[in-house]
């Protein structure tokens, strides 16, 4: 699955990509297949938000693209080179769900030790820091170790540190963690600013409302395999119908409508997707037939879907 | 730039490396000052204490951390060899022990200027010899921490050292003459970190064999020294093999 059809233009190729984790378990092995046949590719630019349940296989495309583990078949290519090589991971800037320093260094240090290690010169790592630290207003705690530092500045210094080398693809994990209100704002627009630039970049998130600020581009894993890829959310794809109940309407509801048409299902509300309002009627009027009792009805329209239904709608596909 | 960021961090990634640098300072002061039995005695203390523990300490959690940490992750993304990682830690190493022995020599050559207590005969040559004891551990035990996870490589290392230890003195005790017993021997001897060969070399037992320089035999000595250098790169390769092979995922722990 191509998001864009323009080669040119790719940055992160990944081909048929297979990973099984081979585990040796009293004797005997124990394979996990983490993601299986992945075949996907992000543009210059894109912003990619990789969504999926826990233990959909996130993480692990995450490390094949960052060439942190190796693919048990197919293979990652960024920016024509092989995910793991020293030229692909010259325009790689990279930040974990839970960064850690050393804690014994500042910010400032921090930044300068990565600066070095990515091959910079001493100006350089000097003017790089002076930006990044007005970028993300760092000013008031870069010289303070990072033993001291709160989950929100924590999360800044690791995003610039991927952010040192000016990366021409950014791999994101859960970078929203820890960030007050302003921080996220700051985030959002400085990722925005980079994506103009033509920096693609790659998210997972389990921050659905916050991914959808920021991008209509998703990749849906669900056990290992991408269920929906490169998909945008068009607006006023569903409504979302509200039936109010008194009885065991949940359960009646569950053996008439598909899961796909099922966004949420309690004992007191039915959220139900609705792509026509001739469909309404009918809904309803099944429901009742088959020994619902209904306190109200409400019909929603919105002017866009929320990504957390498609998340749902997906996922109760599968489930 | 970057070797110096690397070497820098063996010594300033955690508060106790400066602990147990001076705590070891102060072991030798007081053995020194206490005049421990014979200078071949104290000699022998200061060999194994910053020749062999001194490493195995400084080196605890070098990669371990890193990995428990997911700090890992942040540091492999970063476009150089991998094998250069685990180079300049060594180099770090390295360079903390022979400063370590530098200042080692130059606190007991004023102690004995100046109050005539301790033993300063061949100091020199154990010092040296401890630093190239160092070294191989260093290696070693820096490459088992690329492997294991937090500071287990430092208890590995002495379980193992244990072990051996005792089946070689258990073995060499019961049948000396026995074919297990000689190979288990000359593993100890030419494949670990050559602790008698050193000891020999320092004490000049080796002079009755060859050339002579001194009390020392010129050629035998040269040869322990290449031998104890090619196991630290033998080791150091494996430990290179090992970080530029092995994946790493980012949970941390």
């Amino acid at each position: 699955m191509i998001c864009s059809n323009n080669k040119q233009t790719m940055v992160v190729e990944c081909e048929q990509l297979t990973k099984v984790y081979r585990k040796l378990l009293a004797g005997r092995s124990k394979d996990v297949c983490a993601l299986q046949g992945i075949s996907l590719s992000v543009a210059k630019g894109q912003i990619v938000g990789l969504i999926g349940p826990n233990g959909a296989g996130k993480s692990t495309l995450l490390n094949l693209m960052a060439g942190l583990i190796f693919p048990t078949e197919g293979c990652v290519s960024v920016c024509g080179h092989p995910a793991r090589s020293i030229e692909a991971r010259s325009g790689l800037g990279y930040m974990p769900e839970h960064p850690t320093f050393l804690g014994r260094y500042s910010a400032w240090a921090i930044l300068k030790y990565h600066g070095a290690l990515l091959g910079l010169s001493r100006q350089t790592i000097s003017v790089q820091i002076d930006k990044l630290t007005e970028q993300l207003q760092m000013d008031e705690y870069i010289d303070r170790p990072c033993s001291d530092f709160s989950q929100g500045m924590k999360q800044r210094l690791a995003l610039a540190i991927a952010l040192m080398n000016d990366p021409s693809f950014l791999l994101l994990d859960e970078p929203s963690n820890g960030l007050d209100p302003i921080g996220i704002i700051q985030l959002r627009d400085l990722l925005k600013q980079l994506s103009d630039t033509g920096t693609a970049i790659v998210i997972s998130s389990h921050r659905l409302g916050e991914l959808d600020k920021l991008t209509s581009d998703y990749i849906f894993l669900y056990r290992g395999e991408v269920v929906s890829f490169g998909e945008k959310i068009t607006t006023e794809r569903i409504g979302r119908l509200r039936v109010g109940l008194v009885s065991n309407g949940s359960q009646i509801a569950k053996k008439l409508l598909p899961p796909s048409k099922l966004i949420s299902n309690s004992e007191t509300e039915l959220v139900i997707a609705v792509e026509d309002d001739d469909e309404v009627p009918d809904i309803v009027g099944n429901l009742v037939k088959s020994g619902a009792r209904i306190t109200s009805v409400l019909l929603q329209r919105e002017d866009r879907e929320d990504i957390e239904d498609v998340f749902l709608q997906l996922y109760n596909e599968r489930n | 730039m970057r070797a110096y960021e690397l070497m820098k961090e063996t010594l300033s990634r955690k508060l106790y490396i400066y602990i147990v640098h001076l705590c070891w300072f102060v072991t030798y002061g007081l053995l020194f000052t206490l005049r421990v039995q014979a200078a071949e005695h104290f000699h022998r203390i200061l060999f194994m204490w910053g020749g062999f523990f001194l490493p195995l300490v400084l080196s605890a959690g070098i990669f371990g951390d890193d990995i428990s940490s997911g700090r890992i992750c942040v540091l492999a993304t970063k476009p150089f060899w991998l094998g250069k990682l685990y180079i300049y830690r060594l180099l770090g190493l390295s360079v903390q022990g022979a400063v370590h022995f530098v200042i080692t020599g130059g606190i007991l050559l004023i102690v004995h200027g100046i109050t005539g207590l301790g033993y300063i005969d061949d100091l020199d040559s154990w010092l040296f010899s401890s630093w190239l004891l160092f070294n191989t551990w260093a290696a070693i035990s820096t490459a088992l921490s690329v492997v294991v996870k937090r500071a287990y490589n430092f208890i590995f290392l002495l379980a193992a050292l244990l072990f051996f230890g005792l089946l070689n003195s258990t073995l060499g005790w019961n049948n000396p003459d026995d074919s297990m017993t000689k190979i288990i021997s000359a593993f100890v001897k030419y494949v670990c970190p050559p602790f008698k060969l050193l000891t020999r070399m320092v004490e000049g037992e080796y002079s009755k064999y060859s050339l002579i320089v001194g009390k020392y035999s010129s050629i035998k000595a040269v040869a322990c020294v290449v031998h104890t250098f090619v196991l630290t790169v033998s080791y150091s390769i494996v430990g290179i093999l090992l970080l530029s092979r092995r994946q790493f995922t980012c949970s941390r722990e």
